[in-house]
């Protein structure tokens, strides 16, 4: 008893000031980016990007596609022109998938996309007090499910911001969905979404929920969590940090 | 390798003409399924031999056959048996091993669903990953099959075991749990308190990663080798490597091989520290969780440092590793890991010595010794139930042989055993971290691989990984490419292991058993 009385005065409070104060982002790795007037379109890092996450829009300026981009860095590495540098962006979750995209998504897609109804302020003031979330695995490696569980650790401690993880989706205001979306757990994420009770938002985690990701041509994937159900944040990443991950929520509820 | 020849050619005079030696420890021996099961229960009987892998590959475009591969570990000798059964395009069956193997009892039921390859004989004829929600007669292993084809859902089928007697009833759980984590069915049948039968239906994160690797290209198929399973992203991505090094022939320059040791090293001891969390939060110790939590924290925090990726990814490369991340840690990483050490030994110390919570672990879970060999369970779990078994000690790969560590063992197999297991383990990682940043020799993080790396040839790449044992087996294609991906993850033979360990136990110690296995949904379901 008393060594444990001596631990929990030791370590009083080891919560991060993240988001009042900015994290401490020295060994943090966030967004590539593409200068354009350093590139010169040699096209390596396309053909080397494992998603085909970079692209050349219509002014021929190669971007990434944040969505589809898995944080491997390899364009970083074999640029000739070294015009693709990491930099230490992680809070790049957005409302609306487009924001994330370099160039637009395909209309073969773009119908396959269910877009989200905008729920009204007032619902989502109220829901912004106090959040209720159930996580859905729909086919993640389990990195992002790590990540989410690290929202909970003495770091982040993410109740204080009246947000807690609920056991059932009867009790959900929010659903974190991870992964590609399988053919094994389409119906099951369905289902949740249903037993949800309105109004109810859906966040779609890491660069599988959000695009299919690297297993967006598996043949029991379905690519991406807005084919199945309408999301209202994305937060791209392979996996997101838990900050990043708390950024996407407090912005789904426009807290940011 | 010489008296397991003698030994095999003594006893099988005729059958055994058809051998070669690849990579230097691994035997190929062609078999007609004629003799198949007399040549493995040879092997698992009189060499104590083990079947670590069962795999089929679909070889019509090169040879007219499919092919199953029956990988044996003589483990004592430091040895691959692999056996290499041809198959007719037209007549694909095969004699089941399952009856006299249990090892075999998923490997034959996978094949069946991937390849449309039959196993006579097989005590179970359910399908395994589709849930009976796939058309019949498509086989998505087979070359025929492009990976971009998605065929529409069948209803699901709901076929699991009945235990029928009075007072018997079933409790489903999942595939969505109440916790934060993957997903996954057990279905339980109880009569009173104590479960009877579990029965878990997974593959439901089944993506279909095997076929997509199929064509892509040797340097791409690493990223897909790191998502494999999160927690486990070198691990995977190191076995990988290490199968094509095999194959392109090519020799770990000494600093990378160090490197290599410390990145897995601290992805164990990350692990196993979840892991420790997990048992204390599933029996409601919250302060020793928390403790747990704050030291896997730090963890998370000198990966970070050390490499940009709190997940230990984008650093291997086949050949070394991607950056030189160690250089200027010479002197933060041993005092961050001291730091670590300092704290665990304090709070394994408390709860050790706390009477209610080694109440709870001790006795719960029991595998049995004797099942725990059965089904070549692997890892801290068959360690934890007297398999001496590490292949860091038994085949050692990257520098280990040249490491002095204690592999942990206990006897009794139960939850506390475990994490005794786990335990040690943590304080072992670190005192082989310790030794490797010592050694660690300055000079080349990488060679390149040759220009073209030779088609159609294979290799097994292993690696301990914080799970236990990890095989993957790459078969190369034309222009770079892979062929064939076979991934055997630790969690895919511990699985059936977690069901017989809970079996006799209560319904609220389910959770807390599952917890000390900690096996990976997605390494299984790939």
């Amino acid at each position: 008893m008393f060594s444990m009385l001596k631990k929990i005065i030791k370590y009083r409070s080891q919560t991060l000031k993240y988001p009042k104060e900015p994290l401490d982002t020295t060994f943090v790795w966030g967004r590539p980016e593409i200068s354009s007037s350093a590139c010169t379109l040699c096209r390596k890092c396309i053909e080397g990007c494992p998603t085909q996450a970079i692209t050349v829009n219509a002014q021929n300026e190669a971007g990434i596609n944040l969505d589809e981009c898995i944080f491997c860095y390899t364009c970083a590495e074999i640029c000739p022109a070294a015009a693709i540098t990491v930099s230490k962006h992680f809070e790049l979750a957005a409302v609306d998938r487009s924001d994330l995209r370099h160039t637009a998504l395909s209309v073969e897609d773009e119908a396959l996309r269910i877009i989200a109804k905008k729920i009204d302020e007032k619902a989502k003031k109220r829901l912004g007090r106090s959040l209720q979330i159930r996580e859905v695995d729909a086919g993640s490696c389990n990195g992002c499910d790590y990540e989410i569980n690290g929202l909970n650790n003495p770091f982040n401690d993410l109740e204080r911001f009246g947000i807690h993880f609920v056991a059932s989706p009867r009790h959900a205001d929010m659903l974190l969905v991870t992964g590609p979306v399988t053919r094994n757990m389409e119906t099951a994420l369905l289902r949740t979404y249903e037993a949800a009770p309105d109004p109810k938002l859906v966040v779609a985690v890491g660069a599988c929920a959000c695009s299919g990701g690297i297993f967006k041509d598996g043949y029991a994937c379905k690519g991406g969590v807005d084919q199945t159900l309408p999301v209202d944040a994305y937060i791209p990443g392979c996996p997101p940090r838990p900050q990043a991950i708390l950024y996407g929520i407090l912005k789904a509820l426009e807290r940011t | 390798m010489r008296t397991l020849i003698d030994n095999l050619r003594q006893v099988f005079p005729e059958q055994f003409n058809n051998y070669s030696i690849h990579n230097v420890n691994e035997l190929h021996v062609g078999v007609d399924s004629l003799y198949l099961p007399d040549f493995s229960l040879h092997l698992h009987r009189e060499l104590e031999g083990t079947l670590v892998s069962l795999f089929a590959n679909d070889e019509r475009p090169l040879n007219g056959n499919f092919a199953l591969y029956y990988v044996w570990a003589i483990r004592k000798r430091g040895l691959f048996v692999i056996l290499n059964l041809k198959l007719e395009a037209d007549n694909p069956a095969f004699p089941s091993l399952t009856r006299q193997i249990h090892a075999a009892h998923l490997y034959e039921r996978e094949i069946k669903d991937l390849f449309g390859l039959i196993p006579l004989g097989h005590p179970d004829p359910r399908g395994l990953i589709f849930h009976g929600n796939w058309p019949k007669g498509l086989y998505p292993l087979r070359k025929y099959f492009t990976p971009k084809n998605k065929p529409g859902s069948l209803s699901a089928t709901d076929d699991f075991q009945t235990i029928a007697g009075e007072g018997v009833y079933e409790i489903p759980v999942g595939p969505v749990h109440a916790g934060i984590i993957e997903p996954g069915h057990f279905r339980f049948s109880v009569a009173g308190e104590p479960i009877i039968n579990l029965e878990a239906r997974l593959y439901y994160v089944h993506k279909g990663l095997e076929k997509q690797a199929e064509g892509m290209s040797i340097d791409h198929c690493l990223y897909l080798a790191e998502r494999i399973s999160g927690d486990e992203s070198f691990a995977n991505s190191l076995a990988y490597c290490q199968a094509v090094e095999k194959i392109a022939g090519i020799l770990l320059p000494p600093r990378a091989a160090y490197a290599r040791i410390i990145f897995a090293e601290l992805e164990r001891l990350n692990s196993h520290l979840g892991d420790l969390a997990g048992i204390c939060i599933d029996v409601a110790y919250g302060f020793a969780a928390f403790q747990f939590r704050m030291l896997r924290g730090w963890c998370f925090l000198l990966t970070e440092e050390l490499c940009h990726s709190r997940f230990l990814r984008n650093i291997n490369k086949p050949g070394g590793i991607r950056r030189d991340c160690l250089t200027g840690k010479e002197k933060r990483l041993p005092e961050a890991l001291e730091k670590i050490r300092k704290e665990l030994t304090d709070t394994v110390g408390i709860i050790k010595t706390n009477t209610l919570f080694i109440d709870r672990v001790e006795s719960t879970g029991v595998l049995t010794h004797a099942a725990a060999k059965d089904m070549n369970v692997v890892g801290p779990p068959g360690r934890a139930a007297g398999v001496d078994f590490d292949l860091r000690k038994n085949f050692p790969y990257s520098n280990y042989d040249t490491l002095s560590f204690d592999v942990p063992r206990h006897n009794n197999g139960d939850v506390n055993c475990r994490m005794n297991v786990k335990i040690e383990e943590c304080f072992a990682s670190i005192e082989i971290i310790r030794q490797a940043a010592e050694m660690l020799p300055a000079g080349e993080i990488s060679v390149p691989l040759p220009e073209t790396i030779k088609p159609y040839t294979a290799a097994l790449g292993y690696c301990e990984s914080p799970r236990g044992e990890n095989l993957h087996w790459v078969m190369t294609g034309e222009d770079n490419t892979v062929y064939r991906y076979k991934i055997r993850t630790p969690s895919f033979c511990n699985w059936p292991a977690l069901a017989l360990a809970t079996s006799g136990n209560i319904v609220p110690d389910f959770p807390l058993i599952n917890k000390s296995f900690n096996l990976s949904y997605a390494g299984n379901d790939l």
